[in-house]
């Protein structure tokens, strides 16, 4: 791959009716890095992660990632290239257990296939030990071990968003999308699960994070891009764009575009 | 004494044949949250192409009419009801499961059961319309020559063998990872979609196993009964399968055991033995159909999960020492 960026956004539009919510926004993401995405409400940031991650089709434009095009691919489909997308509200299922949100996570499980799980059930067991093994290591890791009997729906707003990250670390993802990780959550779990994305990023996970918090940007993130009215306006590192006029503007005015008819 | 033990053989038989059906609906609703309004319809095409497989040609005098009749053998003819369950499963599932919302995909399967059961009641060249099939041969008997009750208790070992079968299956799959990736798009579609798991495939199989499981508790019924006709396999009879998986538990084979026991055979086909009342004989029919919902509403209102609720999933004992217990990072306040 050398110096080619990990993922790679070209050009990518998207209307709803007549609200034009992405307009040709053109990004890209290094490996290796945590990439903030941030713009005011409205200016398309759910919605490029939505093409991205292949629940969206774009009207226009490409999406790469290491290297390959990824647009118009099903969802599951871009997962399995190990580009993995979390939710702006955290998702879980609720009516399984802790463990068992993180054993869905693995990709190509042996257990999967018809013929295996009716017919020949001992021949995924080794690996569904192996999976358990290393799905409570991901708990202990994020503090969850005690939870992983408990129905999911019986944890706290925070402890689901670790709960989220835990079980996308256990997909195995190159890359991570992040949609508001952090939101809605105390500043204590706030810097408690910004440790927890550098923490990853040094095992080799890069990430695209959506954030309105721009301490917990400037802190945890190596890039920044903002989006405005579907465009890419700026990027750099947050110190950089603290002296950008149209940036300034952007977030203060909601870079003029109603934020209440456009998301 | 031969009556009774005729009485609880038949009895025993429904409890079979109602556990397969909830079963089937189990794995496509409890598994795969696949809102199926026509589970009946599958019972039907079951029974209807198992009949026509081990019925004889059709007689030009007997003004009976219907396709095929191929005097196949009965696991031939089995297999045959089951495909055909399957393959109609598979075609509601192809117009249902790509694009619809579970909401959706209940008035898909509603319209579909409504139009299957107009096009075959209407025309008399498919399944004799609504006369519907008649004597359709039974398994073992011609063979066997049994009596009445011997051969009711005869077939109640075959139904539990079949009942058995299936139940071993579903549960395999239940506790498969194939069967967790299921649950998952039961309990959030677009999420197990993002993680990589290919939810239209997986619901189609739910749809697929569940409408064989079914097609299965047509044949079987077929059987027993000699006879199908359009009138046996109404809306009220998919109701009476729903009422049965939720009273028992929705997600959970034991449940749908009880359900089916407790709705299907207490209530359902008990009170059809009882006797009529002249001066009135469609009380008691009316009496059971408000005595099933009244237990639904009350199943929903104070045991919403069930007799017998969906189970937590278990995982294979790890020695505790294996697991490392404290955090990479210990958070302040979680």
């Amino acid at each position: 791959m050398g110096e080619a960026p990990l993922l790679e956004v070209d050009g990518i539009r998207k209307a709803f009716g007549g609200v034009l919510a992405v307009d040709g926004a053109s990004f890209t993401v290094e490996a290796g890095t945590v990439t903030a995405l941030i713009g005011p409400n409205g200016a398309g940031k759910s919605t490029a992660v939505g093409i991205i991650g292949g629940a969206l089709a774009a009207d226009e434009g490409r999406v790469g990632f290491r290297g390959d095009e990824i647009t118009g691919l099903a969802p599951h489909r871009i997962a399995r290239r190990g580009l993995i997308r979390t939710f702006q509200i955290s998702r879980e299922y609720p009516a399984m257990t802790v463990l068992e949100n993180l054993m869905v996570s693995p990709m190509n499980q042996e257990g999967e296939k018809l013929a295996t799980a009716l017919l020949a059930h001992r021949r995924y067991r080794k690996q569904e030990r192996e999976l358990v093994l290393k799905a409570l290591d991901v708990l202990a890791d994020f503090g969850l071990y005690g939870m992983r009997d408990e129905y999911a729906r019986n944890l706290s707003g925070g402890q689901k968003r670790l709960l989220e990250l835990a079980r996308s670390v256990m997909a195995d993802p190159v890359m991570l999308i992040l949609d508001e990780p952090m939101a809605g959550i105390n500043p204590a779990l706030v810097s408690h699960i910004g440790e927890h994305i550098l923490r990853l990023r040094e095992a080799g996970v890069s990430f695209l994070m959506v954030e309105h918090n721009l301490e917990v940007v400037e802190r945890i993130c190596d890039h920044v891009i903002v989006l405005a009215v579907g465009r890419t306006l700026a990027r750099g590192t947050m110190a950089e764009l603290r002296q950008n006029e149209a940036v300034v503007n952007a977030y203060l005015t909601g870079g003029g575009v109603d934020a209440g008819t456009a998301r | 004494m031969g009556i009774i033990v005729g009485y609880i053989a038949t009895l025993g038989i429904y409890f079979c044949i109602y556990n397969i059906l909830s079963i089937g609906l189990n794995i496509q609703f409890g598994y795969a949250g696949i809102l199926d309004f026509t589970v009946i319809t599958f019972m039907a095409i079951g029974g209807y192409m198992a009949g026509v497989a081990s019925l004889g040609p059709e007689q030009p005098g007997s003004q009976i009419f219907y396709i095929l009749g191929l005097s196949l053998p009965w696991p031939v003819a089995l297999l045959i009801g089951a495909t055909a369950a399957g393959l109609l499963g598979c075609a509601i599932g192809l117009i249902a499961l790509r694009r619809l919302r579970s909401d959706y995909l209940a008035i898909v399967t509603l319209a579909a059961g409504s139009i299957i059961y107009g096009l075959v009641g209407n025309n008399s060249k498919i399944f004799d319309g609504f006369e519907g099939l008649v004597g359709v041969p039974q398994p073992f008997n011609g063979v066997l020559g049994l009596n009445p009750n011997s051969y009711a208790l005869l077939f109640l070992g075959f139904a539990a063998v079949v009942m058995a079968v299936l139940w071993v299956a579903a549960n395999r799959l239940r506790n498969s990872p194939l069967g967790r990736a299921m649950r998952a798009t039961r309990e959030d579609l677009e999420v197990a979609e993002a993680y990589g798991k290919n939810t239209y495939k997986l619901r189609m199989m739910a749809m697929v196993i569940g409408s064989v499981y079914v097609g299965v508790g047509g044949v079987l019924t077929i059987w027993y009964v000699t006879a199908m006709a359009p009138a046996g396999w109404g809306t009220s009879e998919t109701f009476v399968v729903w009422a049965a998986l939720i009273v028992g538990g929705v997600g959970s084979n034991g449940g749908a055991v009880i359900g089916s026991f407790l709705v299907a055979v207490l209530f359902n086909e008990v009170t059809r033995f009882l006797p009529g009342i002249s001066s009135d004989p469609s009380l008691i029919p009316e009496v059971r159909n408000i005595c099933i919902g009244a237990l639904v509403i009350l199943t929903l209102r104070f045991r919403p999960q069930g007799v017998m609720p969906e189970r937590k999933a278990r995982f294979p004992e790890l020695p505790e020492a294996s697991v490392r217990q404290e955090p990479a990072i210990v958070a302040e306040e979680v």
